[in-house]
């Protein structure tokens, strides 16, 4: 039985010294309960926006496995050497000391969704009334040709929380004089589009900095990619004849990926890599496939308040959901857990519920002060999340409109992390 | 910059348009400003510091509303804000306005 006692601090600033339990007692049972499963981008926000809305009417409890979440979103700036790894971590004390948010960490197994109840991982229970999940991803090993485990250290994927991508950084730093990096991005669609590429590029800075006649090879599972233009001329301007970007129709399609000799295997040509990130397909997080509201890999919502199809006491946020049109970004599952929250509350105290309105924007940096973006807004269609506008940076933007935008991408991960938990 | 575009949108939009001004704030909602500020604080640190976007709390609400309307007719130029202001219609406007007019600023 898992038991986790959490200070409760109500808005109007009463501070009521309750304890409560991870599995709520019936006499606690007039408030209703929401339980969120996953606090990254998506969950974190959602417990945040219902406990503070609600001013403690509705009792959260976040299950998340971590302590820390370390962002995968500015992951490629630590790469880079532009951000350290302490700057990218964050905890949960804001949600539960400011909030009121009963945070557990443990790790969610199964979701019984006729009794509404989520099992944890040491037996203990949490009954909600809706239940929000935000996952995130888990990574397709199968889809990597000769996969072994092996590849999770020899060709760190470094796409979820944790250290991969520290692992990453000390094979990109201890690569040979003159040796050469391999990027095997993974298929659409995955968390990030434009994240290889931005990886690409502060690997390319690293690189440049220590090792300048090392090269970079991408063998790209897609013919086409997020901000292609922008990267590529950035890639020319500032590491030229570093990198080389080779799409399926020139290599052929990867035939096996062999992660002792470092050897990847295409149509065209076996390339022998002195370091190597390989990113696996992707689907909805583990949890989303056990409650049973997926549909092939990601879980189908309803456009207007992001209730699974499949359930309408769950809502999917971030990358775990089809959310149309709006890329799998921190951003977006941000943007969309607002929605939820907002409508989560209507449900279950009665307040207003207003219309839905989704936002992304992506930053990525190519090299030091040399940033660009894209994104849009989104309303909900009847079918699916629509695009309202959308902008992108421009081929031809001066330097200083570059650094501006690299600037404004650090003033956004203030602003989200501090969205997401204070 | 906050003290240019306050002086500059003062004396701009106060003169050119004074019939409009008058109702600038009309139709106001605060609660409809807060659910409407979700989409904002994702940029705009909520504790209102400026770490590469600038704090927009504690902003006079007429002076924030003129703002907003410079960026949705195009007067103000930034891509972001323009596709943000762009469908936000004048009551939506103006309750943004009051709410971060509420809102304590980091100073
Ligand atoms: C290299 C890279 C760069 C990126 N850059 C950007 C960027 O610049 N901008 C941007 O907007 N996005 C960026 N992203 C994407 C962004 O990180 C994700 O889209 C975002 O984190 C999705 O949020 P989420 O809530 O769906 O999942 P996550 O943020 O991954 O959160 C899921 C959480 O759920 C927890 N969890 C999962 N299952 C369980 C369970 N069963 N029980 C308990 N806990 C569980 C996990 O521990 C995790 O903390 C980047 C991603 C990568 C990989
Ligand atoms: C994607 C990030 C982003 C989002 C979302 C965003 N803004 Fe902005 N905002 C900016 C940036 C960047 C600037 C600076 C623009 C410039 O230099 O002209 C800015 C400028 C402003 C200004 C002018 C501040 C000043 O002192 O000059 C106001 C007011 C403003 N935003 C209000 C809002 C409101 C209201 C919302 C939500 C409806 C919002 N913004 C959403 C990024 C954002």
């Amino acid at each position: 039985m898992v038991t986790k006692f959490s200070r409760r601090q109500f808005t109007g600033g009463i501070l009521a010294g309750t304890t409560a339990l991870a599995m709520p007692s019936l006499a606690f049972g007039a408030r209703p309960r929401v339980a969120v499963i996953g606090g990254g981008a998506g969950g974190a926000t959602a417990a945040k926006y219902i406990a503070k809305d609600s001013n403690g009417a509705i009792d959260v409890t976040l299950i998340e496995a971590s302590k820390r979440y370390y962002t995968c979103f500015y992951s490629n700036l630590y790469l880079g050497g532009f951000r350290s790894y302490a700057s990218i971590g964050h905890n949960y004390y804001g949600l539960s000391v400011n909030r009121g948010v009963n945070v557990v960490h443990e790790w969610a197994t199964s979701v019984d969704t006729a009794a509404k109840v989520v099992n944890l991982g040491h037996g203990g229970q949490v009954s909600y009334d809706r239940l929000v999940l935000s996952p995130g991803i888990s990574l397709k090993y199968d889809s990597l040709p000769g996969y072994s485990p092996e590849m999770h250290s020899r060709m760190p994927h470094a796409w979820t929380s944790g250290t991969q991508v520290q692992l990453l950084r000390s094979k990109v730093l201890n690569m040979k004089k003159g040796g050469t990096f391999v990027m095997v991005p993974p298929p659409n669609p995955y968390r990030c589009p434009p994240g290889p590429y931005e990886r690409v590029s502060m690997i390319a800075h690293l690189l440049k900095e220590r090792n300048p006649t090392a090269k970079i090879i991408i063998l790209d599972p897609k013919p086409k990619f997020s901000k292609q233009g922008l990267f590529m001329a950035g890639w020319e301007k500032h590491y030229p004849g570093m990198i080389d970007w080779i799409d399926p129709d020139t290599h052929g399609g990867i035939k096996s990926i062999n992660a002792s000799s470092m050897e990847i295997e295409t149509d065209l040509d076996t390339f022998k890599a002195d370091a190597a990130s390989v990113v696996p397909a992707q689907q909805a997080g583990s949890i989303a496939m056990a409650a049973g509201v997926t549909d092939g890999d990601w879980c189908p919502i309803n456009p207007a308040n992001m209730t699974a199809k499949a359930d309408p006491n769950i809502y999917v946020l971030g990358d775990a959901s089809v959310a149309s049109s709006m890329p799998k970004s921190g951003f977006s599952a941000n943007s969309q857990a607002k929605v939820a929250a907002n409508h989560i509350r209507g449900e279950l105290s009665g307040s207003r519920v207003y219309e839905a309105r989704y936002a992304n924007t992506c930053w990525s940096l190519v090299a030091t002060d040399d940033g660009i973006k894209v994104g849009a807004n989104y309303s909900a269609g009847p079918e699916k999340i629509d695009v309202v506008s959308k902008f992108v940076s421009q081929g031809d933007e001066s330097a200083d409109v570059r650094k501006a935008t690299y600037q404004e991408s650090i003033g956004w991960y203030e602003g989200i992390t501090t969205d997401m938990f204070s | 910059m906050r003290t240019f575009w306050t002086f500059f949108f003062f004396a701009t939009i106060f003169c050119s348009s004074h019939a409009k001004t008058d109702n600038l704030l009309d139709g106001a909602d605060l609660g409809y400003g807060e659910y409407l500020s979700g989409e904002c604080v994702t940029c705009h640190s909520k504790d209102g510091v400026d770490k590469g976007i600038p704090a927009i709390n504690g902003l006079d609400a007429e002076v924030f509303a003129s703002i907003m309307h410079a960026y949705k007719i195009g007067d103000m130029d930034h891509p972001v804000m323009m596709m943000v202001a762009s469908r936000l219609d004048e009551e939506q406007i103006a309750s943004l306005a009051v709410y971060f007019a509420a809102m304590p600023d980091a100073n």
